[in-house]
């Protein structure tokens, strides 16, 4: 546990029941909702955005990756859709169960994916932003990294 | 590394996903690559429901990810190997399978 836990009450926590409380801000959770809403209506499209959403299973062979995209794909994205929408109608609760948490948990991971692949995040490199935009892309990035980090320690105990 | 495994009597490849072209029984396994965005805590993690590894089995593999760019994390029929990409990209990861 970190030393500001002894101050903050961290995001997400473990309860005795066995569910999970969530301690976020009026502005947190607006903020995670547009986030929700935006993946929900570009997973609609065909964005370059959602390649890290869609690894090609079969590497480089084409014929089998369409194969299992054509019979696979559209229930992955329904089962995306299904974890935001989890999020979206749970967004002002402050109790949820565990595969209520491991949504938001997936949910937050696809963001992080695209806004990673926006960003074109290495491991070589710092991050350098070219505007304020890319700037405050940059720091939701950073903010859900560490939002999944508590939720992977709530979930770990 | 693997050897020549002894001829097995497969069942039927009938819940596979895509053509119908002659398959060998080679078992399939199913590999996670490295990549700079997923956290090495929910690669562990992740490894650890869907597969039931312990931590430190699932720790293992997520460092093997992170320091050689990828690791077999399933093997199985090719449609169980699906089954487990499937779950593994519903869950963000990159995950790919080959055959043996």
């Amino acid at each position: 546990m970190g030393i500001l836990d002894s101050v903050f009450e961290p995001p997400f926590k473990k309860r005795r029941s066995g569910r999970y409380s969530v301690n976020l801000s009026e502005d947190e959770r607006q903020m995670i909702q547009n986030l929700v809403l935006d993946l929900r209506e570009l997973l609609t499209t065909d964005s370059p955005m959602l390649q890290r959403l869609f690894p090609p299973p079969y590497g480089e062979n084409e014929e089998r990756n369409q194969g299992y995209s054509a019979l696979a794909g559209s229930e992955l994205v329904e089962r995306k859709f299904s974890s935001l929408d989890c999020v979206s109608t749970t967004i002002s609760a402050e109790d949820l169960s565990e595969e209520e948490v491991e949504a938001w948990m997936r949910s937050i991971n696809d963001i992080r994916l695209v806004l990673g692949t926006v960003l074109n995040v290495s491991e070589d490199n710092e991050f350098e932003a070219s505007d304020e935009a890319m700037q405050g892309m940059h720091n939701t990035y950073e903010y859900l990294g560490m939002l999944l980090e508590r939720i992977v320690r709530a979930l770990s105990v | 590394m693997s050897t020549a495994a002894p001829l097995e009597v497969m069942e039927p490849d009938t819940g596979t996903l895509g053509e119908t072209v002659e398959e060998t029984d080679a078992p399939w396994v199913v590999l996670v690559w490295n990549d700079p965005i997923n956290l090495m805590s929910y690669v562990t993690l992740v490894l650890q429901r869907l597969f039931g590894y312990s931590k430190a089995e699932a720790d293992k593999l997520m460092m093997q990810v992170h320091t050689e760019g990828k690791a077999a994390v399933s093997h199985g029929t090719r449609s169980e190997a699906e089954r487990d990409v499937f779950r593994l990209h519903e869950h963000g990861l990159w995950a790919t399978m080959q055959q043996d």
